[in-house]
């Protein structure tokens, strides 16, 4: 069962990555060109998935926003891990003080509501892909940091590490090599999830206008422009739509696929 | 004059504004077509009514309630309401008598006499004289009122006040404008003499006019209510609601919903998506040229749009009959200077220019653009050629023209960054020259003198003239235009006036869109003429049985 959860997860992103790698190959039109001739025609033969209020192809621009969504889902989430694992282990290996300061600037972090952090720090820098990508990861890697103490807080305590530290191994080491490869399974399905989280969340930024910027397309940037035409251009807003759908049950899948092993894997061994 | 209009604007086109979307106030003469739709009116045995509530929709907010300051057409469209001034357009576009019930003007064209109305009361009891407008007078004139228009009355020699109702206005040198200027609406003195600063006044303006001041909630709603006392009579309808939403598709959907009575559609709401049944019985729509145009202004201080062949080039690498197509559906002309076909300063002689990127790239290269980086874009002396063009938020029309324009520029090596401003704060960046291009539109004035908008004098702050052009040969020819009454002799001056701006291109100008207001049918008494549909507003009413809100 968890095995078909982890395969169609995995198919769902594998085919995005190559819709993504060889966008300019599978698109039949360039996704910035503009046709007013052309506008909003229904999907036919010739766009199969219709056009937009400037006559772009829907197909093209779908197929190129499938590197924006990848993009962000890859960069804020390792972003967000960095930060996350950085900040976890120095709590949970250092304690004491540390451990407090750390965590007491997770709660901090944690109190404000995340979508107006994003707003805000959008409104502070330019919005350009990366941006939008940093400001994620930068406001989402708290649930990672808590994740990784705890784990750590609980490894650190083990046999081995404690033999290691007695052999005199340096801090860093005991963390680097014999703490996080132990502590990270937990924190890679939380990683994955978030990729699904990271996408949707540049959705909403690009569906208020506040994402990325015309002319790259992004699934949210149209859906924004689909839902003023919606009553005359309903496939602007169910193609992209679907695709963040699938995109995001596909992380999800993945992530959830590899929950469950490690779970029958706890259960059995 | 004011620079943008919101989706709707009712009232009377005398100043120039700064718009946001179309322009209905705007008179337009009696050339052009008016094209009604839907249910047709009838309504002639009918006996008009009072009551109910007209809610109109605006995506901008009023930036201030204070006459004198309004330069935006959501400002407009208020103040015109409460206030009045000394004189109005009536629907034929003949000035006639507001507060002013006539007046007399000199052989030499250097005097003019009013002779104001009596029993005239302001809003709160007080009567209206002579000396409120000596006072609006000397307000327009002081330095410190920082108003945009101020130019028109500085021209004032002498003004004198021969008794409670009569004023005798005496200009040094003949002034064209002079009448239609004291179209600007008056304020009262009494209340205003001792406020420094406008402010409270602003969220409680005091008027004449046939509306009175309720509320104001910001970021929400104006709410006006009828004026038992007003003197043209009270208006049928009680009371009057600007309901700001700052998105077009927003203002839309609540159309359909029914909550909003009147809004400015889009050309793609006009032309596809107002077209079924619900609301052929649910509204009328109207369509016809607005007084105003769509331009992208340059920063000429900025050393890189100071040069012409740059802004020629951009010119040429901008397909405006694409935009036309792609963003009004055709419901719009093509611009070619600061006036539209419909006014009679309008040259016709003046071709716009063709897309022609070639000729675009050739005078690039001219002025030192040609190299092109990895991105294929320009470069020079190591830097990118690259700017950011300005626009309002929720303006569907100008965000597709801005997509249209990067994406066209493009193709000549220039990266364009398209930036997208709530109003408000659009319009502080203007007034404090912060920016490289905005994508902008002018509301215009039924007289051609656009002294305000092109001479050199004018680039001061909150002044019209905020992309700093300066042309000596237009400055002169500005002067003589406003000395001068015929219109035959003025036409000559303006028209060259047309040439001239077209071949310096301070702005890119782009195109004239249709005004497409549509009206829920329950309003009856709209009387479409060649001044819009928004001039007989207070005659508006609403059958008993159909009024909506008690």
């Amino acid at each position: 069962m968890k095995n078909k959860l982890i395969l169609s997860g995995c198919v769902i992103i594998a085919v995005l990555i190559l819709l993504a790698i060889f966008a300019p190959l599978i698109s039949p039109y360039s996704p910035e060109k503009i046709d007013v001739e052309n506008i909003l025609s229904s999907p036919n033969r010739a766009h199969i998935l219709g056009t937009d209020s400037l006559g772009r192809d829907l197909f093209s621009r779908m197929v190129y926003g499938t590197r924006v969504s990848l993009q962000v889902g890859l960069v804020a989430v390792g972003v967000s891990l960095t930060i996350g694992l950085l900040f976890g282990s120095l709590a949970g290996y250092c304690g004491g003080r540390v451990d407090n300061l750390i965590m007491r600037f997770v709660d901090i972090m944690l109190c404000f509501p995340s979508f107006f952090l994003l707003l805000t720090m959008v409104a502070f820098l330019k919005a350009t892909i990366f941006n939008i990508m940093l400001i994620i990861g930068l406001t989402s890697w708290m649930g990672i940091a808590r994740l990784v103490r705890a784990e750590v807080l609980s490894i650190k305590e083990k046999d081995f590490v404690r033999y290691a530290s007695s052999m005199g191994l340096s801090n860093f080491k005991i963390v680097a090599k014999h703490i996080l490869p132990n502590a990270l399974p937990p924190v890679l399905v939380a990683a994955v999830l978030g990729m699904g989280g990271a996408i949707l969340t540049e959705s909403a930024l690009s569906f208020l206008g506040l994402g990325v910027q015309p002319p790259t397309p992004s699934w949210g940037n149209i859906l924004m422009e689909g839902k003023s035409v919606i009553d005359i251009g309903w496939w602007l807003t169910l193609f992209p739509g679907l695709a963040i759908l699938i995109t995001v049950l596909g992380y999800n899948l993945l992530g959830e696929g590899i929950r469950a092993t490690r779970c029958t894997l706890h259960a059995t061994g | 004059m004011s620079i943008f209009s919101p989706p709707k604007s009712l009232f009377r086109g005398i100043f120039l504004i700064l718009i946001f979307i179309f322009i209905f106030t705007f008179p337009f003469p009696s050339t052009s077509t008016f094209t009604f739709l839907y249910a047709q009116q009838n309504q002639k045995d009918e006996i008009a009514c009072y009551g109910d509530t007209i809610v109109a929709g605006s995506i901008g907010e009023p930036i201030t309630l204070v006459p004198i300051l309004a330069a935006d057409s959501a400002s407009q469209n208020i103040v015109g309401l409460i206030f009045n001034g000394l004189v109005k357009y009536d629907k034929d576009i003949n000035l006639i008598g507001d507060l002013a019930e006539r007046w007399k003007i000199s052989d030499d064209g250097l005097e003019i006499t009013f002779y104001l109305r009596k029993g005239v009361k302001w809003q709160d009891g007080a009567s209206f004289t002579a000396r409120d407008v000596l006072f609006t007078y000397e307000k327009l004139i002081d330095p410190q009122t920082k108003t945009p228009y101020s130019g028109d009355f500085k021209k004032v020699k002498d003004f004198k006040l021969i008794d409670d109702y009569t004023i005798k206005i005496t200009y040094e040198e003949p002034f064209a404008p002079a009448l239609v200027s004291w179209g600007m609406l008056i304020m009262p003195a009494h209340l205003l003499k001792n406020e420094e600063d406008f402010r409270k006044f602003s969220r409680r303006p005091v008027g004449t006019g046939p509306y009175k001041f309720v509320q104001w909630e910001t970021g929400g709603r104006v709410v006006l209510e009828a004026n038992p006392e007003y003197w043209e009579g009270r208006p049928y309808i009680d009371r009057y609601i600007s309901s700001v939403i700052p998105d077009q598709s927003t203002l839309f959907l609540e159309l359909r919903n029914r909550s909003l009575d009147y809004i400015g559609l889009t050309p793609l709401q006009y032309q596809r998506q107002t077209e079924t049944k619900f609301f052929k019985q649910n509204f009328r729509k109207y369509k016809y040229p607005s007084f105003g145009y769509t331009y992208i202004g340059w920063n000429l201080r900025n050393p890189r749009f100071k040069t012409k062949e740059i802004r020629e080039a951009i010119n040429y690498a901008i397909d405006k009959e694409e935009i036309i197509k792609g963003v009004l559906l055709g419901l719009g002309k093509l611009c070619t200077g600061p006036f539209v076909p419909n006014s009679w300063a309008y040259n016709s002689d003046v071709e716009a220019v063709s897309y022609n990127p070639q000729k675009a790239r050739e005078l690039l290269a001219e002025v030192g653009w040609e190299k092109k980086n990895k991105q294929g874009f320009l470069v020079k002396n190591g830097k990118q050629f690259e700017f950011t063009l300005l626009t309002n938020q929720g303006n569907e029309q100008r965000r597709k023209c801005a997509e249209i324009i990067q994406q066209r520029l493009k193709q000549v090596g220039i990266k364009v960054n398209i930036k997208i401003l709530e109003w408000g704060c659009f319009l502080d960046i203007i007034d404090k020259r912060q920016f490289e291009a905005v994508l902008l539109g002018w509301g215009l004035s039924r007289d051609p003198d656009c002294y305000d908008i092109f001479h050199s004098s004018k680039t001061g702050p909150k002044e019209f003239n905020f992309v700093s052009y300066k042309n000596e040969q237009v400055d002169e020819l500005l002067e003589k235009g406003r000395k001068i009454f015929p219109v035959e002799k003025r036409k000559a001056i303006y028209q060259k006036i047309h040439r001239l701006i077209h071949n310096d291109q301070p702005y890119t100008f782009l195109y004239v869109p249709d005004a497409l207001p549509i009206i829920d049918v329950r309003f009856q008494g709209i009387e479409p003429s060649i001044n819009g549909i928004s001039h007989n507003f207070i005659k508006w009413w609403v059958a008993e049985e159909r009024q909506r809100y008690k």
